[in-house]
């Protein structure tokens, strides 16, 4: 299909120009360790207490570091018009959007992939019977994260206020995933662990509710 | 009534928040009628 | 003008004989007294700002489709008038929670998606003030505002799975649980009333726009000369 190799492509191109620098992927990185060890002077972090709050702040983090991971997303593409050129390279301009999406989706992953294990440490949590469990949340709250985020950054990158709009804008509309995917975390990291399958199936949702609005609407933001 | 002061209190609030909204509206409306009288008069007086 | 006049005045009256029904015809509540009676106020705000932002959605997809200017206007006069509304609800029932349960507010379901309705659409009129290019804005704004209504029932269906997880009071009951009749013809009255006051001010604050571009139109032709 037209649509998905395009994006392919399109998707290569992206993952290409950020490993060329890893500067995006690095600072993001450094951002969620940071934020984790400044909330943790927030609360007493003995087990019990990690347990509960350990979770929603890692998720926390996470947001936070989406919403300046994604500002140069379509910002990188107003230098040169290079936005221009991507539009007129592919028949359907969904294909820029899934290319993004699918390529902030990976970024993020990665930055909570690096980050489980210092998290499990500092916090002494176990996950490993539920690494699956954990790793498909991971995989459905990055994904949400991205959907919503990159139409966002589309939107954010035509008006003032940029680097400020973005988490403004972003931050509320992602409040399910944020409760969702903390619940389902806490449930994966408890004493007797388990998948909240509920809440995944919450979390696909929100996740393909607004990859539709996204396909119904993505022209409307690419519009010059 | 018990709670009386609450009950005046929250209707005095609700009803106060809309007057306020429709007064914000009214003075920014008539502020804009003496700006377009104003351009008027300007374009008016440059034919 | 004699038009505007006389919408304020049914407006005004509605709003005053349904509150005169709220206080003398609506029968004491058996538990909490006669301070039940802010709900007359608060649930009919909340009904009327929701069909508001409902309307602001529709204009929204309007202009998405059609780029008429006049479907930009009512989005963003819906918004305003819907933030005036939910506001009401947000400071009506702290004042109604406080005497009767003992707390200003909770996070429970309702509330709390209320509160993020409030803050996404005081975002879309936030975002507004930041793009300057009119068509640029109505078209980006119009973007927002869809995904902020379609997020609506779903920030309601996880804040509600949510505290299912975390019992907690559950306050201020369900609007039409257990109504008594008398109450319920007093309570849908006062809907009504609400929603008349909200066509009012969306007529009111539509103008105001109207006039905004007027403005603008004069302003680009003075540039021009």
């Amino acid at each position: 299909m037209a649509l998905l190799s395009n994006a392919a492509v399109l998707l290569g191109k992206e993952v290409r120009t950020e490993f060329r620098s890893r500067e995006l992927l690095s600072t993001t990185v450094v951002f969620v360790l940071i934020v984790v060890v400044v909330f943790s002077f927030t609360f007493d972090p003995t087990t019990t207490e990690s347990r509960r709050f350990g979770p929603g702040l890692l998720w926390m983090a996470f947001l936070f570091a989406a919403s300046l991971m994604l500002q140069p997303c379509f910002l990188r593409e107003q230098v040169n018009d290079t936005l221009g050129a991507l539009r007129l390279a592919v028949e359907d301009p969904f294909a820029v959007f899934l290319a993004k999406i699918a390529a902030n989706t990976v970024f993020l992953l990665f930055t909570e992939l690096v980050m489980l294990p210092v998290f499990a440490a500092l916090f002494n949590v176990s996950f490993g019977s539920q690494l699956p469990g954990v790793l498909l949340t991971f995989l459905l709250g990055s994904l949400g994260i991205s959907i919503v985020g990159t139409a966002l950054a589309a939107i954010s990158a035509q008006a003032r206020m940029r680097e400020l709009l973005l988490p403004l804008l972003l931050l509320p509309l992602l409040t399910p995933i944020l409760v969702v995917s903390t619940e389902v975390t806490i449930r994966l990291m408890q004493p007797e662990p388990y998948l909240e399958w509920k809440g995944i199936g919450l979390m696909a949702a929100f996740d393909a509710v607004f990859l539709t609005v996204l396909w119904l609407f993505g022209e409307y933001l690419l519009e010059e | 009534m018990r709670n009386l002061n609450s009950i005046f209190a929250a209707y005095m609030i609700g009803w106060g928040v809309f007057f306020l909204f429709f007064a914000s509206v009214v003075k920014r409306t008539s502020d804009l009628r003496s700006e377009i009288e104003r351009l008027k008069k300007n374009l008016s007086k440059d034919k | 003008m004699i038009r505007r006049i006389l919408f304020a005045a049914v407006a005004v009256g509605l709003v005053a004989c349904a509150a005169y029904a709220a206080f003398y015809v609506a029968p004491e509540e058996r538990t909490m007294g006669a301070i039940q009676r802010i709900f007359y106020l608060h649930a009919s705000s909340a009904w009327a700002g929701e069909t508001t932002f409902f309307f602001c959605f529709v204009a929204n997809l309007l202009y998405i489709w059609r780029r008429k200017p006049q479907y930009d206007w009512l989005g963003v006069t819906c918004a305003e008038v819907g933030v005036a509304f939910i506001t009401v609800v947000l400071l009506t029932g702290p004042i109604w929670a406080k005497p009767v349960w003992g707390i200003w507010w909770t996070w429970d379901a309702r509330l709390t998606s209320t509160f993020v309705l409030w803050i996404l659409y005081i975002c879309y009129l936030l975002l507004r003030t930041l793009l300057d290019e009119p068509e640029r804005r109505a078209l980006l704004s119009a973007l927002f505002g869809v995904f902020a209504f379609i997020d609506v029932p779903i920030v309601f269906g996880a804040i509600r799975w949510w505290r299912t997880q975390h019992p907690a009071p559950v306050i201020m009951g369900g609007e039409g649980s257990g109504l008594d009749p008398v109450m319920r013809k007093v309570f849908f009255f006062n809907v009504l009333a609400m929603h008349i006051l909200a066509l009012f001010l969306i007529a009111e604050r539509y103008l105001l726009e109207k006039s905004k571009h007027d403005a603008e139109l004069l302003r680009r032709e003075a540039e021009a000369r």
